[in-house]
This record gives C-alpha cells, structure tokens and sequence, in this order.
C-alpha cells in the first residue's frame, strides 16, 4: 500500500484551524507566554539560584552522587509515564487509521520530546555541578557538563521509546529505575545523618571532557537515527494510550481539574493489574475489610511510604517547623493510600445505596485504615527524627501515633472533594486574576491537618517532648474526628454530600 | 404487610416548560410485578427515578410500602434500584463486589449463593476481572446479579433486558419470577414486552397510566 505525504495533510489542517482562530491569536500566546516566564523568572530568581546555583558548593561527593540517579530517575519515569511518544487525541483518531507514512506522523512528536528531555536533563545537570563542583570549574567546562546532561537525557528518552515499543523488559527496567531512584533518596537521607565534607574536587577538565561528550553525542546520535528508522514499528495501541494521558493531561490543565489525570492514573493501574478473588476479612466491619484489602494490592506504594518515613531527614537543616508540616502532609499521603474508596463514594453514591449502610457508619468504617497508616508513618518518621538525635528527648514515636485520627480526617475530607468550583469568584491581585476555585479545592483536605497543631508547634519548638503534649494532641485528634463525623454525616442519610 | 409496594398518585414532572409526566398514577401492590412500556422520552426513567427518590417531582405523592420514599438506609436496605449508571470500587474484583454487598447486608459470603449467582449471569469466567474490563453487558449482567444476591423488598429495575443477549434476557426474566414468587415486588420499565412477560409482570403502558391523555 501506498502512504498518502502526510506534509500536505497537516499544512491543510493547520490552514483550515488557523482559519478559525482570531488573527494574531497565536503571536499573542507565544508573547503571553515569554512575558509569563520572564515575570516569574524575575520574580524567582533568588529561589532559582539557590536550586541550581548556590553561592557555594554544597553539596558532599554523596549527596551530588545521589542526585544523578534521582533527577534522571524521575526524568526516565516521567518519559514512561507520558509515553513517551504521543499523539494529539484528534491526531490520533483520524490521521493514526489513515494510510500515511507512520514516520513522518511520529516524528514531530518525537523532536518535540527529544528537545524537552534535552533540556530537562541539561538543568538537572547544571543543578548538580552547581552544588557539587568547585566555582573554578570555567564556563566551557560548565556547558560541556550540561551538554552531556542533556545528551544523557535524549538517551533516557531513546530508552523510554524502546521500552514503549517493546515488551515485559520495560516494566522491568522501570522496576530497576524505581529502585535506582529509592537508593538515591537513600544516599541523601545517608549523606543528612552524617557529617560529609563538601567535596568539590576531582571534576574533569576540558581536555578529558570534550573527548569524552563527543563520543557521547555520536552514540546517541546514531541511536536517534536507528529510533527514527524504526518509529514505524511502535505499536498502535501505545501510541493511542499515550494519546489519551496527553489529551487527559490536556483537559486537567485547560479545566483546571486535576483530578481528572489522578482518576485516570489510578484507572490504567488497576487496568494492569492481574487480580485473584480473596475472602473480605471477616473478623472486621465490612468496608474495613475492603480498604485493608486495597492497601494489600498497594504494596509497592506501602514500600514507597516506608521509605519516605526517612525524608523528614533531610529536613534537619532547615527551621524546624518545616519538619512538622512535613511529617502533617506525610500523614496525609500515608492515609490516602486507602482514600480510592471513599473517592468512589463521594463521586457517585450508586454503591452506598446498594451496600444501604448510613453516611455516617460507612466514613466511620472508612477512616479506619487511613487512620493507623497515619499514625504508623508519622510514629516511624518521628521515631528515626528522635532515634537519629534530631529532636529533643521525648516519646516522639507517640506523638507520632496521636495524628492517626488526624490524617484519616484529612485523607477522607481530601477524598470527598470532588471537582474543582470554577464557579467562585475570582480575585483580583497585582499580579493579575487568580481564580479561586483551584486554590479551594487544593486546600480541602489538607486544611483539616490544623488538627495537628498541637504536634507542629512542639516539633517547631524543639523542646523536650512532654507526655502532656502528646495527651494533648490525641484529645484534639479524637474530638476532631469525632466532630468531623458528627458534621458531615448523619445516621439517616446514605449519601455524603447532604445538600440534595 | 398491608400498604402496596408502590403507590403514585397525581405526579407532575416537567422539564423546563416540557410536561413529562403529566398527572400520573400507579399502583404495584406488594408482591406483584409491574412492568411499564412505552416509547422513548415519554417519562418512564424520570417515573422510576421519582419512585426510587432520585428525582423530586414538582408535584403529586409518593408512597414505598406506605412511607415517603428517602436517602435513609431503612429505605436503601428495603429497595434496590438500577436506575442510576452503575460505578465500582478501585482495585475491587467481580467477586469481591458480590461479596461486599452480601456482607453489608449481614448475609454469610458462603451462603449467599454468590458463585450460583456469577454462574447463572455468566460471570463465573470473570469472576477475577475488574468491572471496568467487562464489556457493558457483563456490567449490567453484574449490576443485576448483585441486585439480585442481596435482601430487598422492592426492585426498580430500568430497561434490564438492555444490552443483554438472548439466553441472558430468559435467565434474567426466570429470576425475576422467582423474586416475585418469593415475596418481592418489582417495578421496571422495559422495551420488549416478550422479555416484561416472561418475567411475570403486569404490563401496562405510559399513556394508561396518565390521567391526562396526551
């Protein structure tokens, strides 16, 4: 068969869109958006500095070692995450059937993620050079560096495109990636307990460095044009999943609906998950029994929490109430994990009627296991502060365990949100209009985590921990709760929300 | 119990200036079935939304075994309703769906009947899959077994012949028999009268019902 040039195909869209826009309309965008990044680039710079080019070096040999495998970690698994090959939705259903040629349809997408991955991974090296080498290194150097950054970046993309084009290795080797990216954290969590020197030695010069990317540069070179050969053979089906996150991306971000992207995150999890029946636990009330049962199918993310217990860590440095907010909003990302259930409920009350429990016993039942998460992870985070002479003497642990009911409060209230109100008023600021809706929605939720209050304000006065303090924040916990349920929920309603 | 089952009298619904339900009555008596027909948009969902109180109507009584009809979990745990598009809970497979409703209704997992019931709709093949993998058939097969499974007094079922195929529209009508021989009411609206026959129910259609003719 014969593939129809796709060139005359998409010239003749563009002709007939632009058609439809207001003139100009694009030159306004492209202006909009250069004025946005320089306005907040301004406005930024000192924050910017410090990210990725302190004053001084910073950063110990392990730290800046620790860094690569993080930033180009979560680079890989982003790739992974959004395709990394994608179509635009309208692309996808008509041009993606249509007899056109298959490279030329992919190209433009794979330049445009070449180009972003280039210089995600160039900023991510600078930020390491920029913390971990001497200020003598010379500018040539500095670009050399970040050239490579940039090229490993394109390389991680080269990867992520193999992967999606083939089979089960790919999910290997983000399992591999994932693990990389844990030890990572974990080298940094290291590097915050003990006392490491700043190393800033022993960075190659030029001489060694323009060999080295310029080898660099033609192996991946070579592996771009071999991609491009073979980007015909990516199979469909990817490219239409990968066109549905791009689309779903889209509307989250032009409807300013987040959650949008998070449903659709958890529906392609679930859709890969190969299930086996099992009994409810039966010694337990029935919706207890579901949630536990969803947190057992969440093992890795229960593996991921553990381990975030320890990146409180890293906080040591800073002012200590930041390790307080930290170790609330942990809390709340510990109870959510069980949250998926009561999203459901909250969305549509079909099942509530069904199961015909009230309002009020099923957030009971429902505020359980989010609730012990939540006192496990902080009793854990707290324990290793204390346990590494991070905080004052006290039984941190315990404290810890008193934000149980706390981050089940938040976790549930962030669960029965539901979509953004872009009906509220937007406010009208200096620095332009801010809509409000957004903003609310966010703070549904973790707003409830003022309950943890009393443990802020001892973790922030790094004081010696008195069991008083921790009576004191398991009483305003419980009655927090219980007020929580008294007032969004009632014994003769099934559904949540009240106002039908 | 002596009160119908259902008992409508005099229901207004309207769509903006759009009369849908123009003073409509309706009587299922307590272990019968009533089946109602009728064309499209002539008000059937919107007569059973009313009954299961999903919808206020702008005018006109409601009686479920003699009380209003509410969101209490009284009224929940005496009716089941498959007007409402079906949703499912995350990480939750067919079975354990069954399971779950069974157990919130005291029932034991091991008693209820659940591997007949997946058996009889011809999910015992999917028993493992998530909900949202089966094609819409098997939804409303599922939506209906789990119904079934569970205790109620009345069920209101919407078009449930929908989208099934032949062999499963007789085992749906030979179960809803049995649902009426053992004491339950039925109210349903339905396209095929041959499937609404075979179910045991009253015919009856939308214009009998109204007393203001259109």
């Amino acid at each position: 068969m014969t593939a129809v040039p796709l060139t005359p195909v998409r010239r003749w869209i563009l002709r007939t869109q632009s058609a439809h826009r207001e003139r100009g309309a694009t030159a306004g965008n492209i202006y909009f958006t250069v004025l946005f990044i320089a306005v907040v680039g301004g406005m930024l710079h000192k924050q910017l500095a410090v990210v990725f080019w302190p004053t001084h070096p910073n950063a110990s040999r392990l730290a800046a070692a620790s860094l690569v495998p993080i930033l180009f970690g979560l680079l890989y698994l982003a790739l992974r995450r959004f395709g990394p090959l994608a179509l635009s939705r309208p692309a996808a259903a008509w041009l993606l059937p249509a007899p056109v040629s298959r490279r030329s349809l992919l190209l433009p997408s794979l330049r445009l993620t070449a180009i972003v991955a280039a210089i995600i991974g160039a900023l991510a090296g600078i930020a390491i050079v920029g913390h971990g080498a001497p200020r003598t290194l010379d500018g040539s150097e500095v670009a050399l560096l970040a050239s490579a950054a940039g090229l490993v970046g394109i390389a991680l993309l080269l990867v992520a495109l193999a992967a999606q084009a083939g089979g089960r290795w790919g999910d290997r080797l983000d399992a591999v990636v994932s693990l990389l990216l844990a030890a990572g954290l974990a080298g940094l969590v290291a590097d915050a307990t003990g006392n490491h020197p700043v190393a800033a030695t022993g960075w190659p010069t030029t001489g060694t460095l323009v060999p080295l990317v310029g080898a660099v540069a033609l192996v991946v070179a070579l592996l771009f044009a071999l991609a491009v050969r073979g980007l015909a053979r990516t199979p469909n089906e990817r490219i239409l999943e990968a066109a549905k996150t791009a689309g779903t991306l889209f509307d989250s971000a032009f409807g300013m609906e987040p959650s949008f992207l998070t449903d659709m995150i958890e529906r392609r999890y679930w859709a890969h998950r190969n299930l086996r029946s099992v009994r409810l636990p039966a010694r337990v009330p029935v919706l207890v029994g579901q949630d536990l049962l969803l947190v057992a199918r969440r093992r890795r993310r229960l593996l991921w929490l553990l381990l975030a217990a320890a990146l409180p860590v890293l906080l040591t440095s800073a002012p200590h109430w930041l390790i307080g907010v930290a170790i609330l909003l942990g809390a709340l990302m510990a109870a959510s994990t069980a949250g998926g259930n009561v999203k459901t409920d909250a969305g549509n009350p079909m099942l509530l009627r069904l199961l015909g429990l009230s309002s009020r016993d099923a957030i009971l039942q429902r505020m359980w296991v989010p609730g012990v998460l939540a006192a496990l992870w902080s009793a854990l985070a707290l324990g290793l502060l204390s346990g590494l002479d991070d905080l004052p003497p006290g039984p941190w642990w315990a404290l810890g365990l008193t934000l149980g009911p706390v981050g089940a409060v938040a976790a549930v209230r962030r669960a029965r949100v539901g979509f953004v109100r872009n009906e509220l008023l937007p406010l009208d600021t200096p620095m332009g209009t801010l809509s409000t809706g957004p903003l609310v929605n966010a703070l549904v939720g973790p707003d409830a985590l003022l309950l943890g209050i009393p443990a802020l304000v001892a973790i922030a006065q790094a004081n010696q921990l008195s069991w008083l303090t921790v009576l004191v924040q398991a009483t305003v916990g419980v009655l927090g709760a219980r007020a929580y349920l008294a007032g969004t929920t009632a014994t003769d309603r099934v559904e949540l929300h009240a106002n039908r | 119990m002596d009160h119908p089952a259902v008992e409508v009298k005099g229901l207004h619904v309207s769509y903006g200036s759009t009369p849908v339900l123009v003073d409509v009555s309706l009587t299922v008596p307590a272990g019968t079935g009533v089946c109602v027909t009728g064309e499209n948009g002539i008000g059937k969902s919107t007569l059973l939304r009313c009954v299961s109180s999903l919808q206020q109507p702008d005018d006109g009584q409601i009686l479920v075994f003699g009380g209003t009809p509410g969101a209490t979990p009284e009224f929940w745990r005496a009716v089941v309703t498959t007007v409402e598009p079906p949703t499912w809970y995350p990480g939750l497979t067919v079975r354990e769906h069954a399971e779950l409703v069974c157990r919130a209704h005291g029932q034991d997992p091991g008693d209820a009947g659940i591997e007949e019931a997946l058996e009889r709709f011809g999910l015992a093949g999917h028993a493992d899959a998530i909900p949202p993998s089966l094609s819409s058939g098997q939804k409303q097969r599922l939506t209906l077994a789990v119904a079934l499974l569970r205790p109620s007094s009345l069920l209101i079922l919407d078009e449930p012949e929908q989208r099934l195929d032949p062999d499963g529209r007789a085992e749906v009508a030979a179960l809803l028999v049995e649902y009426v021989a053992d004491g339950g009411s039925l109210l349903m609206a339905s396209h095929d009268d041959a499937f609404a026959e075979a179910s045991g129910a009253v015919l009856t259609t939308m214009e009998s019902l109204s007393a203001v003719a259109p």
